[in-house]
């Protein structure tokens, strides 16, 4: 109720348009004109009580309270460790970004790339910030995270010992825009400690809001060389890394300068004429700003003597800036894989390159609802959220000989890093794809899953925090239908679909309608029995209340072995007098409580059909079926809640919650159908009005 | 004029949140584990043998024991992603409230009967925060009390935790302050049928 009146107020939030990199969402709530205002006029400088600058903000491990790591740890503004700060000086440059003592280097790799694009860059880092004029101790800057935009407000305190940054810091330690945006990120995910230890495509994810895939070097097709130029053209953000076979081999690094497991950027991928011949290089950064490859076309190596000047100047690279390049081939070698962040069409500005159309969804899994878990499950697979994407137009790609439409699905789950700290990891999860066609307003059933077969799906069904393919398909409508590995696993998702022409997305699900039917009863069709056996349970009185309801109920249904119950409670006795009370008694009288009994009969009907092991219960799963027998067509959210409101703990429904539910259910659509007088489907309540309904 | 308690605060990163809690909140958390079990997640029948557990040691609050749809009914209105549970911080809140609560139950029981009656219903609500007019007043005896129109321990705080919800959901709903909100019969489900 109040919980979901907060996110449905969310949902409504994100359909005005907030989480959008234009009006991101205030990280709890911090509003940074307004507290850089207030810090202005009474002329102090920020304190951040919300990410206090102590132990609790560095870790809760190796960087916790007690570690010797953070023995000596000082916290100091900018201005107390160097006499002249800059926010940015001279433009960012990769440059800026030098790893600390923390083990976020797939975090600083993605900075980089960050750099490399002015228009992702000032997403992420809000231009007119520095340390003169209206300074105040207080920055911010904006993530994705998991569909929408983030704004998060921090102080400019760093962890420093012996008056050097602890962590991220520029070649020249004057430049703090890099140390200040790894302190917004770290409190974005709790503490620094929680940065390490990642993806790069997490980092580009978290930097563009843009998708991110993963290209096996081992396994490269002849057209990687291509799509590495093309994704470079298109404004992508490239990483690439070394895999390691032991934890030992954790940045240990070869005899040509080569770091294992570490998380380089890729910057440049050309092509040059040597030996009379045209060789392919690439532009690989380092990080740590120094370290660098000593082989072939390194530095200084005797290859570069043997091409065009106007080449030579066109890559010219010497410093040991980190930076270097290396001929493809070598790259093939000695590299593991390579990451490609595509980005949204909205990050792009340049009008020159093509732009990726976006397609998004939010969803959730729910024990006994829409968990469903993967296709070795039948019987519950169908019960997943499903998606339907529309194909129309095949890409116009004359380089490309393959036909079809192109198009990178990415299924994401949110907030699994957050939970890291109670061992609560990712879920396993994956897609499949098929072929489409029919209705569009109906969630598919168990039978179309049984007959159809997938048309594709992701790679595999794995524990990261997205699964993400690029897949080539006729143009068509096709059903994306994203879900963990086993059932009843509680989860959040949300499903992205990147296309190269604009394609039409929608959920698939039922719509939310009422048709049970009218149960008509007059006095003359009642017959002598049943009406002595109301006398009798009525009393003098004539009319039965909800307490003697609760009694009669329970007398009766005790006697049947089939079912089992604990009870009908008070609660779903008031609720069947609320549905049935015609004249507003607060009681039942003879005909109200002969509708009432034909109901009960037929939801006896229902339940005991349902019930097929005859188990005397009804599964979770088996709810959805039972509801719509009743006359109900539910909408996923609505199967969710009934779930979480009605089953034990067991995922298992007992017949008086099965009935509670029903009743309530009718009760609730009649209410609303009576309150929306017009029949536009919406009704506006004051107050007392929503308490006087709600409350009942 | 309804003064429904705050909501429950947005959730901090949970490593964050724990370092910095008060003495007294890392105690409240470690009963809280105790409770919640592996999954820290309280369940209606985890909640309900906790709020039992804590009456039956209150000899002056009259009440027959909280029932399973009276927990499952406070564990909807609380849960906020439709799991069927409650996190640490709902769970947080709702015990506040509940202790808050129970001193109005205490102090508006003049005739020391362990129940509220209809007499002393409406002085109680208001104190709690929830200055109701009489048709809603009489409303809740009808749906909450008795047959004699007494409300038990177990009702009054069931009704409570219900009434602050709504009126939570109301507040959060009508977000341009014009006192009525607007919902489509998707929501109108979603939030009654979780209650």
């Amino acid at each position: 109720m109040s919980g979901i009146a907060a996110k449905l107020q969310q949902n409504r939030a994100r359909a005005a348009g907030i989480g959008t990199n234009a009006q991101a969402v205030k990280f709890l709530n911090q509003d940074y004109e307004a507290l850089k205002r207030e810090c202005l006029e009474c002329g102090r400088l920020f304190q951040d009580d919300m990410f206090e600058a102590n132990t609790s903000a560095l870790g809760f491990k190796e960087l916790g309270p007690n570690s010797s790591k953070v023995r000596g740890v000082e916290w100091l503004r900018p201005k107390q460790l160097t006499s002249n700060p800059t926010f940015i000086s001279g433009g960012a440059t990769r440059t800026d970004i030098c790893q600390g003592a923390l083990g976020d280097c797939w975090l600083l790799a993605a900075i980089a790339s960050l750099t490399l694009n002015q228009d992702v860059f000032a997403r992420v880092v809000p231009p007119g910030q520095n340390f003169d004029g209206d300074y105040a101790g207080i920055f911010h800057f904006q993530f994705w995270q998991y569909g929408e935009w983030v704004d998060v407000v921090i102080d400019d305190r760093l962890p420093a010992r012996n008056g050097e940054l602890l962590f991220v810091h520029s070649a020249e330690g004057s430049e703090f825009w890099s140390a200040l945006l790894e302190k917004a990120y770290a409190k974005l995910n709790g503490s620094y400690e929680a940065l390490s230890g990642g993806t790069t495509t997490e980092g580009f994810e978290d930097f563009t809001g843009g998708i991110a895939e993963v290209h096996e070097l081992a396994k490269a097709g002849p057209n990687l060389f291509k799509t590495i130029q093309k994704a470079l053209s298109w404004g992508s953000l490239l990483g690439c890394s070394i895999d390691i076979t032991s934890s030992a081999d954790s940045e240990a690094i070869t005899s040509q300068k080569l770091v294992k497991g570490h998380a380089y950027s890729l910057t440049g991928a050309e092509e040059v004429e040597y030996r009379g011949e045209l060789t392919k290089l690439v532009r690989i950064r380092n990080p740590w700003g120094q370290v660098e490859w000593t082989g072939p076309w390194s530095d200084g190596s005797t290859e570069w003597r043997q091409i065009s000047d106007s080449d030579r100047e066109k890559l010219n690279s010497k410093a040991e800036d980190g930076e270097f390049w290396m001929s493809y081939s070598d790259f093939l070698r000695h590299y593991s894989r390579v990451e490609i962040c595509n980005l949204t069409p909205d990050a792009l500005t340049d009008e020159s390159v093509n732009k990726w159309a976006l397609s998004k969804f939010d969803g959730n899994w729910r024990s006994g609802s829409t968990a469903g878990g993967c296709r070795n499950f039948p019987n519950s697979f169908w019960m997943n959220p499903q998606f339907l994407i529309k194909l129309e137009e095949e890409d116009d790609d004359p380089a490309d000989n393959e036909v079809g439409c192109s198009f990178v699905v990415g299924l994401i789950q949110k907030n699994r890093r957050k939970m890291r700290k109670v061992g609560e990891d990712m879920q396993t999860i994956g897609f499949a794809i098929y072929e489409f066609v029919g209705k569009r307003n109906v969630h598919l059933d168990r039978n179309f899953f049984v007959r159809h077969a997938s048309a594709a799906r992701s790679e595999t069904f794995i524990n990261l925090r997205e699964v993400c393919s690029r897949f080539c398909l006729p143009p068509g409508e096709y059903l994306i239908v994203p879900s963990t590995f086993e059932p009843n696993k509680d989860g959040d998702f949300c499903v992205r679909v990147f296309s190269e022409k604009q394609a039409e997305f929608q959920e698939l699900d039922d719509p939310v309608k009422c048709n049970v039917p009218e149960i008509d009863v007059k006095e003359s069709d009642i017959d002598s029995r049943f009406k002595n056996l109301f006398g009798q349970l009525a009393g003098a009185d004539c009319e039965i209340s909800p307490f003697e309801l609760q009694n009669i109920l329970n007398k009766v249904i005790s006697k049947r072995k089939d079912i089992r119950t604990d009870g009908f409670s008070l609660d779903t006795s008031r609720n069947m007098v609320n549905l049935l009370d015609k004249d507003g008694s607060g009681k039942l009288g003879l005909i109200e409580f002969k509708i009432l009994w034909t109901k009960i009969e037929m939801y006896l009907d229902i339940y005991c059909k349902i019930d097929k092991d005859k188990s005397g219960t009804m599964s979770s799963m088996e709810m959805r079926e039972a509801v719509e027998k009743a006359g109900f067509s539910l909408s996923n959210p609505l199967h969710q809640i009934l779930v979480a409101r009605y089953s034990d703990s067991n995922l298992t429904i007992d017949f008086d919650n099965f009935v509670g539910c029903i009743m309530r259910l009718e009760c609730m659509f009649k209410t609303f159908n009576m309150l929306d007088k017009d029949k536009n489907g919406t009704v506006e309540l004051n107050m007392a009005e929503w308490l006087n309904f709600s409350m009942l | 004029q309804f003064v429904p308690s705050d909501p429950p605060p947005p959730r901090r990163p949970l490593a964050y949140a724990e370092a910095n809690e008060s003495e007294e909140e890392k105690q409240f958390r470690r009963v809280f584990q105790q409770l919640a079990g592996d999954d820290m997640e309280v369940s209606p029948n985890e909640l309900m043998n906790i709020l039992n557990r804590i009456i039956s040691k209150h000899g002056d609050l009259k009440t027959d024991g909280f029932t399973i749809e009276s927990c499952r009914s406070m564990v909807a209105v609380m849960d906020s992603d439709s799991t069927g549970k409650l996190g640490f911080h709902e769970f947080k809140h709702l015990w506040n409230n509940i202790k808050k609560w129970q001193a109005v139950y205490k102090s508006y029981d003049r005739d020391h009967s362990g129940t509220i009656g209809a007499d002393e219903l409406p002085a109680a609500f208001r104190a709690a925060g929830f200055p109701l007019n009489d048709q809603l007043f009489q409303m809740i005896i009808r749906r909450y009390s008795d047959e004699s129109g007494n409300m038990d321990f177990d009702n009054y705080i069931g009704c409570l935790v219900r009434l602050d919800a709504m009126c939570r959901a109301f507040k959060t709903l009508d977000k341009d302050n014009d006192g009525t909100i607007k919902v489509n019969v998707q929501e109108w489900l979603q939030l009654t049928m979780y209650s």
